[in-house]
């Protein structure tokens, strides 16, 4: 009985994400080489690994025979990922077991030979037989125009105003606005008849009016892009509470950056959309209770400038402050104020290298996408810059679908069937007002989608396979999220939310959708290591004054800047810049606890400022507080 | 036991092609894990295994498909699966319920497989099957994506069976024009070709025409052990032990295998002599262990003065039919495709 030693093959293995350093082949083979009929089944193996994967699955049914019940329960309790990938996930099984079981069948004496020889018996397919031709990827297909349709029974009269919508698109699309004007006036006869409280009738009226705004009033979007990002942000409060959608998308990202953190003890979260932080509570908890102590925990908040003096990224950072300190977790909050997360520069975070850091994107990366793919779309940017910073994870959740089509129709049409699900699901939600302010939450977006263009259109929603292979060509691997997730968000959907929501597995992401039709989808990415980029080093000089609380005016002339103020036991202190009018940038107050101490006139700390201006300076710097004036020098 | 593993393992290798071996192979692995010995089911794990795939609007080889929502209250989704065709380039969505214009259209209520208790109607296997179906019967294809065992047992999948029979029976965009009627057959693979032949039951008592039934590898049993359950257990990827799980998970607390359910012919069975049954093509794999079952369930159909058609496959395993690299498959396709059309 000769030991099969898979050490050999397994360290040689390019199987799946298990070894994200060894050599593979270039994209195209790789994908060329994968068996069609499995792939038309739902899982990726290359041919080439086909009889690896046979005979691992072998040597995990002898393991299954040899002690069911132990391996039962093994199975079941261990985390699970990226079932498609089989290569990978029968490697993870057999790695559960300390010693992997051999197979004696594998191999057999060869009577002639007297040599071991694999023990390869499967029989080979007909090469005549005849060639079905298949599609074997369904990923290709969702990059293609995928439209799915979840639709329950409808009344004629909803048939009819569908038919109606559809055609009113295609006028417009063909540029013929008289004859859409017409079917408007029709749709809207049409509507008073058809019952509005549910189903096709209530989103049928949205589209009506996106459709009218853009015969009417163009494709610029006017007052609706205009709506203030206060009006945004209770409208935003009233969707997470109606429906699961945000509440999974934090809960998933949660998970990710929770395991991604495991064992770091200075921890950065950036987090693209603060809005009123209702992400944050159950991550600051969930640190509080990890086993060996929570870590410090740094979160830039990004978010709009507040109109009228107001400050409410500072005022959320210190609730959430209070939070953490109710929970022994040391936290340090900034925000950045930022209309366009385009505008945010990777100095303003204050990345200190020594962190682990995660960034977080709930539904903003998609407004970074141009309509046409040219050379200097901000997401190139933005991504590029995200991978500077080395994060140790990147979670990002968009809605699932393919609302950035170069075409009208194609457009409407998905949008037409992607809020019409959407909607269904929010039938459930019974609480007022959640519910109402839910509705115009998403009738904004459908707008958006309607009746803008140009940079106007922020709403543009690409499915999973476009943000893959997006994301991948940027710099960045899958962090597959797992079993237990899934199990998680699963069990949280069936305690807090009404019947119909599903989540499902793809490759590693999780979506959550209404029955079969996924809408929003969650993945976790790492950057391919490589050396780490060298955060900017353009830093200027900068002085300016500040009053007692540490408000500084600055010259118009120089922009404002973060200040990043160290005291010697590394206790971190936060400066606030109450500048009207400074593009981008909001300083938090410091944290009242903090004393500067009796010599604060005189502290020397270090300082990294970096405003808009180009001109290059040396690190470090020392800056001087005096008498409310600090000094770069 | 190690040693009879051996050759089992070596056996059947040697009848499917290795990519065939390893998708079976790995259900079986999964399966494995999901089952519980007290009976209860890992649905989460279940759930995050399997591969499914969303209905697209869109033809793809000539073959569209929705989903609709047919009772709220159960969640009762079905999939439908049409033939584009071919005049518009793009496909309006009010054309998914554009009526049928063929004098005779078959409409194929589907019922897949995975024992009661695996798999759904948006499962990557099943879907890529009633493209297929739809392509070779030049059918319509009505998914059902019923409630599974344990947590829904027995009638509940006969229950969603009924109600999407009802349902597709009084879709007037499905009717034929030839006698504005639905022309339905019902088909099932594993636990599906049981739910199909017990939907037909309750078809012929209510008094909805079926034109005919197509069993894959139907899931019937029964206490006795048979000389094939004996023979074949363990060999060809599947046990005894598992099949018993399943009908544990799906039969009435309390019931034996010869419960009506699962035993249609068996002591507790009704008779259907006189009955006024459809026309059944019943497709038997050779290395299925319950093929006896399957047999005398050929048998009870044809005492009973049924028309009944046997496609025995001696060289098949089960699931043959999922991958599209065997001769039965393509038998057996052609074969789904004269049943169904030879009423065109």
């Amino acid at each position: 009985m000769v030991l099969y030693d898979d050490s050999a093959t397994l360290a040689g293995s390019c199987s799946g994400s298990s070894s994200s350093f060894s050599s593979k082949p270039p994209p195209m083979q790789q994908q060329q080489d994968i068996d069609d009929l499995l792939a038309g089944a739902g899982y990726k193996v290359r041919s080439s690994e086909l009889r690896k994967v046979a005979h691992r699955l072998e040597r995990l049914e002898t393991a299954m025979v040899n002690s069911p019940a132990d391996f039962s329960q093994l199975a079941s309790d261990t985390i699970h990922y990226n079932p498609s990938d089989l290569a990978s996930w029968v490697d993870s099984l057999l790695s559960e077991f300390a010693e992997p079981p051999t197979c004696p069948s594998e191999f057999i004496m060869d009577p002639v030979t007297n040599q071991t020889v694999a023990n390869d018996v499967w029989t080979t397919t007909n090469p005549n037989m005849p060639q079905v031709h298949h599609n074997i990827s369904y990923e290709q297909q969702s990059l293609n125009n995928q439209l799915t349709v979840v639709t329950a029974m409808e009344e004629d009269s909803g048939i009819r105003l569908v038919h109606m919508l559809m055609t009113c698109a295609e006028c417009v699309q063909r540029g013929d606005f008289s004859l859409a004007t017409s079917f408007l006036k029709d749709m809207q006869g049409l509507l008073t008849r058809v019952n509005t409280v549910c189903g096709i009738g209530k989103v049928a009226g949205h589209f009506i009016d996106a459709l009218s705004r853009r015969i009417f009033q163009g494709i610029g979007g006017g007052s609706i892009n205009g709506g203030s990002a206060f009006e945004n942000e209770i409208l935003y409060h009233h969707f997470y509470e109606a429906c699961p959608y945000l509440k999974f998308a934090h809960f998933t990202a949660n998970q990710a950056i929770l395991e991604a953190f495991d064992g770091h003890d200075c921890v950065h979260v950036v987090d693209f959309n603060l809005m009123h932080g209702l992400q944050w509570p159950a991550l600051i908890q969930a640190l509080a209770l990890r086993p060996g102590g929570p870590p410090l925990l740094r979160l830039t908040g990004i978010g709009p400038p507040s109109p009228d003096g107001r400050d409410s990224l500072r005022e959320i950072g210190l609730r959430l402050a209070e939070l953490a300190r109710s929970v022994n977790v040391r936290f340090a909050f900034r925000g950045v104020a930022a209309s366009r997360l385009e505008d945010v520069k990777p100095w303003m975070l204050q990345v200190n290298p020594k962190e682990s850091v995660a960034v977080n994107s709930i539904m903003q990366l998609h407004r970074l996408l141009g309509s046409d793919s040219n050379l200097n779309s901000p997401i190139e940017t933005v991504l590029s810059w995200i991978r500077s910073l080395n994060p140790k994870i990147m979670t990002v959740v968009e809605q699932e679908a393919n609302h950035n089509q170069p075409g009208f129709l194609d457009r409407f049409t998905e949008a037409l069937h992607y809020y019409s699900t959407m909607f269904d699901s929010l039938e459930a939600c019974t609480v007022e007002p959640d519910k109402t302010l839910a509705e115009i939450y998403i009738q904004r977006e459908i707008t958006n989608v309607v009746s803008c263009e140009g940079s106007a259109r922020v709403e543009r929603h690409e499915p999973l396979g476009k943000w893959r292979t997006r994301l991948s060509g940027a710099g960045f691997r899958p962090s597959h999220l797992g079993s237990n997730a899934y199990k998680q968000a699963s069990m949280l959907l069936t305690l807090f939310s009404a019947e119909g929501y599903s989540v499902e597995e793809n490759e590693g992401c999780l979506t959550l959708g209404w029955h079969s039709r996924p809408l929003i989808a969650a993945s976790a990415w790492q950057a391919v290591s490589h050396a780490p980029a060298a955060l900017d080093t353009h830093r200027p000089v900068v002085s300016g004054a500040c009053d007692r609380n540490f408000s500084s005016t600055h010259p118009p002339t120089a922009l404002a800047s973060l200040l990043f103020l160290k005291r010697n036991d590394e206790e971190e202190i936060c400066f606030e810049s109450g500048e009207k009018g400074t593009p981008g940038l909001d300083w938090p107050y410091p944290n009242k606890e903090r004393e500067m101490g009796k010599n604060a006139a005189s502290q020397h700390v270090h300082v990294s400022i970096s405003p808009h201006l180009s001109t290059p300076l040396a690190l470090p710097y020392n800056i001087f507080i005096r008498d409310g004036h600090f000094i770069l020098t | 036991m190690a040693g009879s593993n051996e050759i089992n393992l070596n056996e059947c290798k040697m009848v499917v092609p290795l990519n065939t071996w390893v998708l079976i192979s790995n259900f079986k692995l999964a399966y494995n894990i999901l089952r519980r010995p007290d009976g209860t089911f890992n649905r989460h794990l279940a759930e995050f295994l399997d591969r499914k795939v969303p209905a697209n609007a869109n033809p793809v080889d000539g073959v569209f498909s929705f989903d609709v929502l047919i009772d709220r209250g159960t969640g009762l989704l079905i999939r439908i699966y049409r033939p584009a065709t071919g005049e518009e380039p793009q496909l309006n969505i009010v054309d998914l319920e554009k009526p049928v214009t063929a004098e005779v259209v078959p409409v194929i209520i589907f019922f897949h497989g995975g024992s009661f208790a695996h798999s759904s109607a948006n499962s990557t296997i099943y879907d890529y099957l009633c493209r297929i179906l739809v392509g070779t019967c030049k059918a319509v294809v009505v998914s059902v994506n019923y409630r599974r065992a344990p947590e829904n047992r027995y009638p509940c999948a006969y229950d969603d069976g009924w109600t999407v029979l009802k349902w597709v029976n009084s879709r007037s965009w499905l009717q034929s024009r030839k006698d504005s009627k639905v022309h339905i057959y019902l088909a099932g693979d594993s636990s599906g070709g049981n739910i199909a032949h017990h939907v037909a039951l309750k078809a012929v008592e209510s008094g909805i025409g079926i034109m005919g039934n197509i069993l894959l590898n139907p899931m019937f049993g029964g206490q006795e052990r048979t000389e094939s359950e004996k023979r074949l257990d363990g060999k060809y990827f599947v046990t005894l032990r598992d099949r018993d799980w399943y009908w544990r998970a799906f039969l009435p607390e309390g019931s034996d295998r010869d419960h009506p359910a699962c035993n249609p012919f068996g002591p507790n069975g009704i008779s259907l002599e006189g009955v006024k049954f459809p026309k059944s093509l019943v497709v038997v794999a050779g290395f299925d262990l319950v093929q006896d079952w399957q047999l005398a369930y050929v048998e009870g159909l044809k005492k009973a003065g049924q028309e009944v058609k046997l496609l025995y496959m001696e060289q098949a395993t089960i699931g043959f039919y999922l991958l599209p690299n065997n001769d039965h498959f393509h038998v057996v396709m052609d074969e789904i495709s004269n049943f169904v059309r030879s009423d065109c």
